[in-house]
Formats: C-alpha cells, sequence, structure tokens
C-alpha cells in the first residue's frame, strides 16, 4: 500500500470533515440556549480531534497525535464544567 | 500482510466522514436540544472513535512512517478508548444539568415522569 494512494484518499475526506465543522459551527453560533452551543462545541472538538489524527497520517507527523488527545480531555472539563455551572448557580444547592 | 489493514482503517476513515457529516446535519435539523443529544452522541462515536480507529489501522501498516508508526498507532487507541468514555458521560451531565436547571424544556414529550411541570404536551399546555 504506497502512501500516496493514502494521501489521495485522505484528500477527498478532508472537505468531508470541513463541511461538517462549518454545520456545527453554524448550530453553535445559532443555537437557542447555551446547553446547545456547548453540545454542539462539544461534538465538534471531539471531531477535530480526530481530523487531527487522520492529519498526522496525511502530514506523516506522529506529534500531532498528543494534541489529539489532549483535546479529547480538555473537552470533557468543558462539559462537566458547564454543566457543574448550570446547575449549581440555577439550584443553588 | 498489511494491506488488510490499510484497507479496514481507509474504510473506517470513510465511514467516520459520513457519520461526521450526517450528525452535522442531524444538529441542525433537530428542533429541541434533547433531539440533538443523539445527533450529537452519533458524531462523536461514529464521527470521532470510529476514524481514530480507523487511522490507528491505518499507521500501524505504514512503513513511510517507520519506528514511529506504533507510536501512532498507539496513541490512536488510546484516544479511541478515551473518547468511547468520555463522550457520553460528558453530554449525560450536560443533559442532566440542563433538564435540572429547566434551561430547555422537553419539547415533543408524552411523559417526564423526573419533573412534570417540564412536559409540553402535544397541544403545547404551555
Amino acid at each position: 500500500m504506497d502512501p500516496a494512494m493514502i494521501n489521495t484518499f485522505i484528500l477527498y475526506i478532508i472537505p468531508i470533515f470541513i463541511i461538517a465543522f462549518i454545520l456545527y459551527i453554524i448550530r453553535a453560533l445559532s443555537g437557542p440556549t447555551i446547553s446547545d452551543q456547548v453540545l454542539a462545541i462539544d461534538a465538534m472538538t471531539y471531531d477535530i480531534a480526530a481530523f487531527l489524527v487522520i492529519l498526522s497520517i496525511f502530514f506523516r507527523e506522529p506529534i500531532l497525535i498528543g494534541a489529539a488527545i489532549v483535546l479529547a480531555l480538555w473537552i470533557y472539563a468543558l462539559d462537566i464544567y458547564i454543566a457543574k455551572y448550570l446547575e449549581g448557580k440555577e439550584m443553588g444547592e | 500482510m498489511y494491506d488488510i489493514l490499510t484497507y479496514i482503517g481507509l474504510i473506517m476513515i470513510g465511514v467516520g466522514a459520513i457519520a461526521d457529516l450526517l450528525a452535522a446535519i442531524g444538529m441542525n435539523k433537530f428542533w429541541n436540544f434533547y433531539l440533538r443529544l443523539h445527533a450529537a452522541t452519533i458524531g462523536t462515536i461514529w464521527g470521532a472513535f470510529v476514524p481514530i480507529i480507523g487511522a490507528s489501522l491505518v499507521a500501524i501498516g505504514y512503513e513511510a512512517l517507520g519506528p514511529y508508526r506504533w507510536f501512532m498507532a498507539g496513541a490512536g487507541f488510546v484516544t479511541a478508548f478515551l473518547i468511547l468514555i468520555l463522550a457520553p458521560a460528558g453530554s449525560h451531565a450536560l443533559a442532566r444539568a440542563t433538564h435540572r436547571a429547566r434551561i430547555v424544556k422537553v419539547e415533543p414529550c408524552i411523559a417526564d415522569h423526573i419533573d412534570e411541570s417540564m412536559c409540553v404536551k402535544k397541544g403545547g399546555n404551555k
């Protein structure tokens, strides 16, 4: 399996991912409530982490995967933080 | 021998990209936060977990990278495992907080046993 064939295949996959990111950003900007925005950012960034892994194969740069791991962890922290804030502020337990 | 892995990996990347696109469309088409949770979960598991596993399989059979391909495959599997655990937990926490903080009413609702006042029946008794 020569690398050129892999790279051309991934080259066709990249625009699909980019269109998906644009649609997620549209939902993130227009989302009526805070939760919609956070959910759109959450789903989009997990896909950006996957996109990073695919790009690291495309550019043959193994170091990019370190960023994908950190991104996945960071997005989980964003979710938990927003959930804690939404719940704690409203109910005021 | 590695050709099989590369083919499988490329197919998984393709499936992941299409699933990601469908999830993004779903995020815009569904009209309520709780419905969008479904689209977000599809975008996360099929759109992120599957392509990362596919990319790791491709990385295993990718001689051009030399010794680093094992690092990439291992890190890819770790990332996929992390996403598999973190994504549902995160979106569940978000959904719980949204429901308890009454930010989004349950629009197309039949019964909401947790909190009856949140349930908006078909006729829309606000």
